[in-house]
């Protein structure tokens, strides 16, 4: 009996594996399970080697554990990759259909010959071997046959009832095949959860959800990889509350269009990963200098140009921060678990309208991607408000044009939307006056940036970076984004005395609350998946005592391993 | 009766005296007029150039937005308030240049947007850059020994990218220029119009004589047949493209009516909160 394992589902890219492991995710969460899985694949569609680690465990988890308890391999390949990564004692189960004999030699490790491909083909079909193979993992897991029927059948149910009748067949020889080791029957068999149907996602699907919630209905985007699944939710989605999602000829016109949507009056979005918000540069910088909100989500990948497209980074901090030419007012968001992406992604559109300016949800593969059990999301946090917009009714009458562009004692001008009868105005990317015309006289130049630059200030007194752990220790770890789960497991597994935190908003930064942050600890560790501790030398900009702080960098494409931030920790403390 | 008046304000063109813009301008002050068009729901979006200032020029919601973008965003308005009526309107280099690709896929969606080019054939805001619609041989600051590339031909990609309307104008005939924008507005769908728009401070060689002398009139050619797809091919390539007037016509179907009948209340008009659904919404995930 266990409360926690590591597994990886092994095999070749484009076979079924992602939607074994998202059936197996779905079942274990819905038994009130906490699951994480990880996502190992290739730009390639079909072929290569592709894998899917996924911890189970009966507490949250947020990251994988470093070495696996069950490696599962469909082929040689599976195994010739990732045996090193089994713990002493572990247990590599193979479709019968190979042969790994050579592999033997690793005595510590046990062996379990199934033959997934052959139940499958025997009472359905070749691919149903990931149905068997579930169906393995359930018995071994202990859990019925009915709990992984029932997600099976809504997974495939349009696939047609002969299919899905194959499919529990399959299920069943399965679960009737002999399985002679009886020890390795009982020695994954998980203790009792508690029990609660809980749901699983994966970031982007929360970014989305929260989009919808929060009241989006206009996305415009172009597809990339990891950022796309954002604009799939909504694709389906979004036409049932009137909304549009519209694919467009590339990531210019996505920025473009979802500001003219906005600029309508519609909450609007759009989404992508390094290369496109390159592309979406300027119409970011229209943004801040029109003063129109706006919503762009930027799912790290690894840069620079077209990178790593598949593998994981934080590299577009600086980026971000420093981005648009010119001096723009512009807030990023930093969501660090599932749940977050969800509330952030309503903030976002709150912040978004409050202030008048682009809102950058800044997410990164790792966070965006793996498919994890999620604690229930509260609806009551959702909220909807839309900043300054007049009521198009109550509008005085004027000869001139509305004041767009007012000066306030908060900075914030009141928006009218284009048919609002007293609401005409002007708007350029041009330096201009209140009513939107263009303007170049110094004064008026300067009185507009600090209006612009000022209105966003107040957030850096905000606390915006979350804290756990042990607040009296004298170490403090600081991330963003999947970075959070995985200090988090590594100071839950290990019982490490560090406080970390999680930032939440890196732009503005939170200067109060870090200032306060370098009084109360003496070593602040700054971990980040990018060769040049960007988070850090933005926190430096800011700070005095550089001496304080530290970075733990990585920048390989995958996320840290526990054992890498553990003796970085261990070193420091 | 509404006049011009209604749609002007109080801002003076930065224009150069004679540019062919001024009378694009007025050309669409006099058609909102004789359309009665609510000054409140036109919505004019201008990229950058000499002619994308056009949008601060008239009595409308106006958005001069940036250099080649006017046709996204004007599209994302029209998406979210149909009521609008929304013209984009910039330069050659603006449409052919620099946001070709959106020119193209503007018309192949087919939203209910009118497009008007004001072709003077250079970058005039730039003081004399070559444009794509330049001829062969021009010469200008960056092509001084003259322009080694052909043109680009507007109507031809037009017509290839799937515009359900598309005519041309000139600046110094205005009633004509004005009856095109008048039935570009009231066509349902994408309508284009390529209107020649003469730089007299930077093209000497495209001038308002040289159109006089080199434009056809497609008003005035009874063998015209306007809804003809390969008419309005084989008209162009006749005439080099040197003529004012419609050359086609078809009504296709708009963007809006090929969105689903959920789409019938425009997004401006929803109700964003939805929070009933959340319930239903979350049972996907689990
Ligand atoms: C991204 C970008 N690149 C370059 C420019 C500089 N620029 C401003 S207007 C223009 C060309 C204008 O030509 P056209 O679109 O034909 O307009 P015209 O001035 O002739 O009316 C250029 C290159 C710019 N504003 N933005
Ligand atoms: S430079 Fe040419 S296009 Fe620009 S305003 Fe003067 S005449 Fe018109
Ligand atoms: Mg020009």
């Amino acid at each position: 009996m266990t409360n926690n394992i590591t597994l990886m589902i092994g095999g070749t890219q484009g076979e079924g594996i992602v939607s074994t492991g998202n059936i197996l995710i779905k079942t274990l969460s819905r038994l009130g399970y906490f699951t994480y899985g990880f996502r190992n694949f290739s730009s390639r569609i079909k072929g290569g080697h592709t894998n899917y680690i996924i911890e189970i465990n009966t507490k949250e988890v947020l990251a994988y554990g470093d070495s696996l308890d069950i490696l599962i391999a469909f082929d040689m390949e599976s195994i010739e990759v990732n045996i090193d990564r089994l713990k002493e004692g572990g247990l590599v189960i193979y479709d019968s259909i190979i042969n790994p004999e050579n592999y033997f030699v690793r005595r510590d490790l046990g062996f379990l010959s199934f033959p997934f491909t052959d139940i499958a083909k025997k009472y359905g079909s070749c691919i149903m071997k990931n149905t068997s193979l579930l169906g393995l993992l359930g018995r071994l897991l202990n859990i019925h046959s009915q709990n992984i029927k029932d997600t099976v059948e809504e997974t495939y149910k349009k696939k047609g009832q002969d299919i899905l009748s194959k499919n529990f067949t399959v299920l069943d020889k399965t679960y009737e095949e002999p399985i002679e080791n009886e020890e390795i029957k009982t020695r994954y068999n998980l203790n009792t959860s508690i029990s609660e149907k809980r749901a699983s996602m994966i970031g982007n699907e929360a970014i989305a959800f929260g989009a919808l919630m929060a009241g989006c209905r206009f996305m415009a985007a172009y597809p990339i990889t990891p950022a796309s699944e954002i604009m799939e939710y909504l694709s389906e989605k979004l036409p049932d509350y009137g909304g549009i999602v519209l694919q467009t000829e590339d990531e210019i016109a996505a920025i473009t269009m979802s500001l003219g949507s906005s600029y309508a009056g519609s909450r609007a979005m759009t989404a992508s990963s390094g290369p496109g918000i390159s592309l979406m540069m300027e119409g970011i910088g229209l943004a801040g200098m029109a003063e129109i909100p706006i919503v762009i989500v930027d799912v790290q990948r690894v840069g620079p140009s077209t990178g790593l497209p598949t593998k994981h980074e934080q590299s577009d901090i600086e980026f971000l921060y420093h981005g648009a030419h010119g001096e723009i007012p512009l807030i990023i968001v930093t969501p660090y678990s599932v749940e977050e992406c969800f509330y952030q992604s309503i903030q976002a559109f709150n912040l978004a309208e409050k202030y008048q300016c682009p809102v950058i949800i800044l997410s990164d593969l790792a966070l965006g991607l793996s498919r994890q059990t999620i604690k229930s999301l509260d609806k009551n946090k959702i909220t909807i408000d839309r900043g300054k917009i007049a009521s198009g009714e109550n509008l005085e009458e004027t000869k001139l044009d509305f004041r767009r562009f007012d000066f306030t004692s908060d900075n914030i001008s009141q928006r009218t939307l284009p048919g609002f009868l007293e609401g005409i105005h002007k708007v350029t990317g041009l330096e201009h006056s209140i009513i939107g015309t263009p303007n170049n006289y110094p004064d008026n130049r300067k009185k507009m940036m600090d209006k612009r630059l000022n209105k966003i200030r107040k957030l850096e007194s905000q606390n915006n970076i979350d804290i756990f752990g042990t607040t009296n220790s004298s170490l403090l770890v600081l991330s963003i984004g999947s970075n959070y789960g995985i200090i988090k497991k590594v100071v839950e597994d290990y019982n490490l005395p560090v406080a970390y935190g999680a930032f939440k908003m890196i732009k503005p930064l939170p200067v109060k609350q870090l200032k306060e942050l370098t009084e109360k600890y003496s070593k602040i560790l700054i971990v980040e998946n990018n060769a040049r501790g960007q988070l850090a030398s933005i926190i430096k900009q800011k700070l005095p005592c550089h001496d304080k702080f530290h970075n733990l960098l990585k920048y390989d494409g995958t996320p840290f391993k526990l054992a890498e931030i553990k003796s970085k920790i261990e070193e420091m403390i | 009766m509404t006049t011009v008046k209604k749609y002007q304000n109080d801002v003076t063109p930065t224009w150069c005296p004679g540019c062919g813009d001024f009378s694009v301008l007025r050309s669409l002050q006099a058609a909102a007029a004789r359309l009665n068009l609510d000054n409140h729901n036109l919505m004019t979006v201008s990229g950058i150039g000499c002619s994308g200032r056009i949008s601060g020029y008239l009595k409308t919601y106006g958005f001069h937005s940036i250099h080649g973008r006017a046709l996204p965003i004007a599209q994302g308005i029209k998406l979210t308030n149909p009521e609008l009526t929304v013209i984009a309107m910039g330069g050659d280099g603006d449409g052919f240049a620099i946001g070709t690709n959106h020119t193209i896929h503007a018309m192949k969606r087919n939203i209910d947007i009118t497009y008007i080019v004001m072709n003077n054939q250079i970058y005039g805001l730039t003081k004399g850059h070559t444009s794509p619609l330049s001829e062969k041989n021009f010469v200008t600051k960056s092509t001084p020994y003259g322009h080694i590339e052909d043109p680009l031909r507007p109507g031809l990609l037009a017509l290839a990218s799937g515009s359900g309307f598309v005519a041309q104008g000139f600046s110094a005939y205005q009633e004509q220029l004005i009856d095109i924008i008048i039935k570009a507005i009231n066509h349902k769908g994408f309508s284009f119009i390529n209107v020649f728009s003469p730089c007299v401070t930077f093209n000497k060689v495209n001038t308002y004589q040289w159109f006089r002398e080199h434009l056809v009139n497609l008003d005035e050619d009874s063998d015209h047949d306007k809804t003809s797809f390969q008419n309005a091919m084989n008209k162009y390539i006749e005439t080099g493209g040197l003529f004012t007037g419609i050359l086609y016509e078809n009504k296709q179907m708009e963007y809006h009516e090929r969105l689903s009948k959920k789409h019938k209340t425009p997004i401006i008009y929803q109700n964003l909160d939805i929070s009933e659904s959340f319930d239903k919404l979350i049972e996907d995930f689990i």
